[in-house]
């Protein structure tokens, strides 16, 4: 499924004050079925930028294409619900939405405001719950009442009732334990391999953006710098430095044993990786 | 060593889920302790105790000030708290204002109120965003907001409820460098965090996991026990996991807390 911005610029509050250009000219194309991670300090523009596509914004400039629709000032939208069907937004703190009491309710909320049949719900509202990996022992519980890994994957499976195939995470690991968010990783990456799933995930937790994603894009103060697969972008300590941008563990090291000891390693994905690397150069 | 909390036979339970059970804590005064734990182990629960907003069985004592109906709320201005997600807990429509809130409930002169917002602001370099409203903050801003917030008030104790995960990483070793210079002029610390590169910095950590305490003790003593975070389920900050592995290849003959030592020992 296509997604491209052609030109896209977005203003807040045009023609008053309090004008603030958050995007200019955007020209990006978001790769279909791999994982997009969206980087760049706060105020770069990335909840903007997600916000475009589906047509919660629309551009003040510009259009963007998702399959056969088009966000713009003058575009043509078929079907405002089926366009938000196909892009799923997993916000921030996503479990404060909740106001169902029961997991069951929560999840199948989304999809009876979508007029859905309803011999199908139970079927759609199970799948998702296995989806993110819980059982249907979960259906009847309070969601206020479980932990907060559980909830976010409540909150994920609300999402992916709707089998939207763009599915958008806004800092997905924050508040989530260890186990949380190696299983949150899994989750991600699943959808991708199993399920086909295009992904934008925005983070400002790097170490988890080099871990997970296959496509960068590096955002600043509304203008886009930089798209390219991880080696290309996160493993350029220049860059990163330039845009503020915290370098991922393992690149910082192999930064600190070139410029400390003149030695340069490869790019390492993870520390298993990186030690043979230290192993082979130390010995 | 002189207790600033200290805890005894603490009961506690959300309907029929009980959390605590005799359970004992003690945190020395001065301290900068991380605990750590996963999510619903109780972390959040205790400190919500510690604060009085929860009533609890059992002996709270803060600053020697035991925890009682008459007292809660002498006990409560030494703490400044902050919580994860601070969106909730904004009530001003300035940056300025929020920072100053408490300090208005406390009644201080607005002159005293001006000086203390203005050395918390350059302190916590936010000075750029003091007129702006807390709403249309960036995440990592707004938690720097409500440390200034919680600052302010200059408690004796801060207690920090995953309250950094928001903020970048660069912004956040500042924010810990900040901390650790309050902590040597003798604030207490209480860093309840999921990061484990967070406990790099602080003198002691706790971890705590079912309502229980797993293990306590110094920092580096306390990272050694690689086992430890194995079987509660946590992360080792990246500099000591590598350290581990390479202890293993006999490149270094303990673990190491910084990555450029690191580095130096690898290639003596």
């Amino acid at each position: 499924m296509e997604i491209k911005y052609e030109n896209v610029s977005y203003v807040y509050n045009p023609k008053t004050a309090l004008k603030k250009v958050a995007l200019k000219d955007i020209n990006l194309v978001i790769q279909d079925s791999q994982i997009n991670a969206l980087i760049g300090t706060s105020g770069s523009g990335k909840t903007t930028l997600i916000e475009l596509l589906n047509s919660l914004l629309v551009p003040t400039k510009g259009k963007v294409i998702v399959d056969k629709d088009i966000i713009a000032n003058k575009g043509y939208i078929k079907n405002i619900n089926q366009l938000r069907r196909k892009v799923g937004i997993v916000f921030q703190f996503p479990e404060e939405q909740f106001f169902n009491l029961t997991v069951k309710k929560e999840i199948e909320f989304g999809l009876l405001s979508f007029n859905y049949r309803t011999n199908e719900l139970d079927k759609r509202v199970s799948d998702a719950l296995k989806m993110v990996g819980l059982d249907d022992s979960y259906l009847e519980r309070d969601p206020f009442k479980l932990s907060n890994g559980e909830q976010r994957k409540v909150a994920i499976a609300s999402i992916l009732v709707f089998n939207p195939k763009i599915i958008v995470f806004d800092e997905p690991t924050i508040g989530l334990d260890y186990d949380s968010k190696k299983n949150l990783i899994k989750l991600i990456r699943m959808l991708k391999n199993r399920y086909n799933k295009t992904i934008i995930i925005i983070s400002h937790d790097i170490d988890f953006i080099h871990n997970i994603s296959d496509y960068v894009i590096l955002l600043d103060k509304g203008n886009l710098i930089l798209t390219g697969s991880k080696y290309d972008t996160l493993a350029n300590p220049a860059v990163l430095k330039e845009f503020n941008i915290p370098m991922p563990k393992v690149v910082e090291f192999s930064y600190k044993v070139l410029k400390k000891k003149g030695i340069k390693m490869g790019y390492r994905d993870d520390v298993n990786d990186l030690l043979k690397d230290i192993y082979r150069y130390a010995k | 060593m002189e207790s600033i909390i200290s805890i005894k036979n603490l009961d506690f339970g959300y309907d029929a889920k009980q959390i605590f059970n005799k359970f004992n804590l003690e945190i020395e005064k001065g301290s900068f302790t991380s605990i750590i734990g996963s999510n619903g182990s109780g972390k959040s629960t205790l400190m919500k105790i510690i604060v009085g907003l929860y009533k609890a069985e059992g002996e709270i004592k803060v600053d020697n000030i035991a925890m009682s109906q008459d007292t809660y709320k002498e006990i409560r201005s030494k703490i400044g708290i902050v919580f994860e997600n601070p969106d909730n807990q904004f009530v001003s429509e300035t940056v300025m204002d929020e920072i100053a809130f408490s300090l208005e409930n406390m009644n201080y002169e607005k002159k005293e109120i001006r000086q203390r917002v203005k050395e918390i602001g350059a302190l916590l370099n936010i000075e750029n965003i003091m007129e702006k409203e807390p709403h249309s903050l960036s995440g990592g801003q707004k938690e720097l907001v409500s440390l200034a917030s919680a600052l302010v008030i200059k408690p004796k104790i801060l207690i920090l409820d995953e309250a950094l995960d928001m903020i970048d990483n660069n912004r956040r070793d500042d924010v810990l460098r900040i901390l650790t210079n309050l902590n040597k002029e003798g604030l207490t610390i209480i860093n309840i965090t999921h990061n484990s590169e967070e406990l790099l910095y602080g003198s002691n950590i706790i971890v705590l996991n079912d309502g229980e305490i797993k293990d306590q003790g110094p920092t580096k003593e306390l990272l050694r026990k690689e086992k430890l975070f194995k079987n509660n389920g946590l992360e080792l900050p990246f500099v000591v996991d590598l350290s581990y592995k390479l202890k293993y290849y006999g490149l270094v003959d303990d673990i190491v807390l910084d990555i450029d030592e690191l580095v130096d020992k690898i290639w003596k």
